[in-house]
């Protein structure tokens, strides 16, 4: 039992089984995974493909259930939706319907959290200027851009004004502005004593935002503390061959992350 | 979650439905089949009408062609009405001889409209047209932030068939009730059994759209819901009126060629699923189709088989309720 008060979220003992069918066998997503959140940190998540880091999310929003395992979300059991009315979230790969206009998105969004309409509406205003929308915010989303569509759902995540706020892939195809205001909202919230889970392939966000970060490979937790932590355990342990996986165009992190990470990603593939 | 918040979420699926419809042009085609019926009605007149002779009474009427009509002496004799009116359409440029008199002449109309348009036509488009609806809306990328909302599932699932209801019900309304004033302010025939077609068309429409509902929630495939609902319709209705004929061939035939298995495994069928065909009895009967077309079915023989309106209607709806639970079951527990 992990003891925590603090705990924004806990996950205990989570398993995941997709079990098997007539043209697929039976993967083991998840495999007794302990982890603990604190309430106000940036908590990264990364790992391989398919090391079970987006399954992980999805669990914790109720997008997907447990096989067993135990999970609270701010406070409470994953089965009690009325704490996802404070969380935010950006899918890794989104696909809003393309008749709404940029406002009626973020008041659909808005309005299916519980949030009052007149407030919805002032933040949607808010949130499309802030991520440079508000001149689009009577389009069709149809003609969006990959990178304004990202920043859409970043601004729907943040449309009720979350306490936790989770971000699978959140910078994917965005330009510098706007993952310069990814960095603010993120600085912010923290300093408002807010949490979020960043999950990432780009290792400077995880460097430069994350608090805490694990490392979730075949499943399991690698890896959980500090990043310095794991940069410290792990400096020496090298082969730069054994990343099969990693996206050569994240450029500018710190090259002994992704030393360190080397070895705890070595043969995961499943 | 609360009453207010189940109604807000609700609330604003419709409006997600309708904002869908609008974008997906369905609105604006079955607008304009509708103005289109309302136009042909509003350009409808009668002339030269004869009067029934006492409310509810149905003489004899005579053709003003027939050979018959020319001798003055012999109609007076027996005492037959001669038809001397018209149905005019585009405003009097096209001309139909009346059958019998102007209200019959609105009826059959209101029939063709009712029972042509909008029961057959208008209900299988409406059926291909919105099933492309649910498997969009319950697509991994595009549900899974709404699924990490605080509503529960099935209030998702609900919201969305009340929305593809309720924008079917705009449009039959529009269509019955445009297509019944425009009539009557052109005619001066205001039947309100004509409007008895809304509900049943909503009922008949909810009933095969749970089947859609289904079907969506299973594949999420368009095409699964386009076909297995159009094919789920045409075999309860050929189970439905396959059940009405065996019944009336064991009246005629007592010692027939049909075994009680047979009639017993087709009265199952005929319970359990829906019953389209009966749909259509109640609206015919509704506009007096017998008058015109003769009866689809003889209701008195039905019923002596077990038919019962009430019967019929609850357990077509009962077979929904079932639908949308099992829907709603299975769209529970996917993981997305």
């Amino acid at each position: 039992m992990i003891s925590n008060t603090k705990a924004a979220v806990r996950f205990e003992d989570v398993t995941k089984v997709y079990a098997a069918g007539p043209f697929r066998r039976g993967v083991r997503a998840l495999d007794g995974i302990r982890l603990s959140i604190d309430a106000g940190e940036v908590f990264g998540l990364v790992g391989p493909n398919r090391a079970g880091k987006t399954t992980l999310v999805k669990i914790l929003l109720s997008i997907c259930r447990p096989t067993s395992g135990r999970i609270m979300r701010l406070g409470l059991h994953w089965k009690d939706r009325r704490t996802l009315a404070r969380v935010g979230y950006v899918h890794e790969s989104q696909a809003f319907p393309r008749y709404l206009t940029a406002q009626a998105l973020l008041e659909f969004y808005g309005a299916l959290s519980f949030q009052p309409k007149a407030t919805v509406r002032r933040r949607a205003g808010e949130l499309l200027e802030r991520f440079g929308l508000a001149d689009r915010n009577g389009e069709p989303i149809a003609r969006f851009s990959k990178g304004m569509l990202q920043r859409l759902a970043l601004s729907q995540s943040l449309i009720n004004d979350p306490d936790l706020l989770v971000l699978d892939e959140p910078s994917e195809g965005m330009d510098l502005t706007a993952r310069r205001v990814l960095d603010e909202v993120i600085a912010e919230r923290k300093q408002q004593g807010r949490t979020a889970i960043l999950v990432s392939h780009h290792l400077n966000d995880i460097q430069r935002l994350c608090d805490r970060v694990a490392v979730i490979r075949a499943g399991k937790v690698a890896f959980a503390g500090r990043v310095s932590e794991l940069i410290g355990a792990q400096t020496g342990a090298t082969n730069p061959s054994l990343i099969s996986d990693w996206p050569a165009e994240h450029p500018s992190h710190d090259r002994s992350l992704e030393e360190a990470l080397e070895p705890l990603y070595a043969g995961a593939e499943r | 979650m609360n009453l207010s918040q189940w109604k807000m979420t609700i609330g604003w699926l419709v409006r997600d439905t309708f904002r869908q419809s609008l974008a997906y042009g369905i609105c604006w085609i079955l607008l304009g089949v509708s103005v289109l019926a309302i136009g042909v009605c509003a350009s409808a007149g009668v002339t030269g009408s004869v009067q029934l002779a006492e409310p509810g009474e149905n003489p004899d009427f005579l053709p003003r062609n027939d050979r018959d009509s020319r001798n003055p002496a012999k109609l007076k004799q027996s005492g037959v009405v001669v038809v001397a009116g018209d149905l005019t359409l585009a405003f009097g440029a096209i001309r139909i001889p009346l059958a019998r008199d102007g209200q019959g002449a609105v009826h059959f109309l209101q029939l063709v409209l009712a029972g042509g348009v909008a029961d057959t036509l208008g209900l299988l488009l409406a059926l291909v047209w919105t099933a492309g609806f649910l498997p969009g809306f319950l697509d991994g990328r595009s549900i899974s932030v709404l699924l990490a909302k605080p509503a529960p599932r099935w209030v998702l699932l609900a919201g969305k068939y009340v929305g593809v209801l309720t924008f079917v019900l705009c449009h039959a309304t529009l269509f019955v009730g445009g297509t019944w004033l425009a009539i009557g302010l052109r005619t001066h025939v205001w039947d309100p059994t004509y409007l008895w077609c809304i509900p049943l068309l909503l009922l008949h429409f909810a009933v095969f759209f749970s089947m859609s509902l289904l079907l969506a929630v299973c594949t999420r495939s368009t095409v699964v819901c386009v076909f297995g609902s159009i094919l789920f319709w045409f075999m309860t209705w050929g189970l439905n009126y396959g059940r009405h004929v065996l019944a009336a061939s064991a009246t005629a035939m007592p010692d027939g060629h049909f075994s009680s298995a047979i009639m017993w495994l087709v009265d199952l069928g005929y319970w359990i699923l829906p019953k389209p065909a009966d749909f259509s009895v109640l609206l015919f009967d509704a506009l007096d189709a017998k008058n015109y077309f003769g009866p689809l079915f003889d209701l008195k023989t039905l019923q002596a088989h077990g038919f019962s309106i009430g019967l019929s209607i609850a357990t077509s709806l009962a077979f929904t309720a079932y639908t949308l639970f099992a829907s709603a079951r299975r769209f529970a527990t996917i993981d997305y």
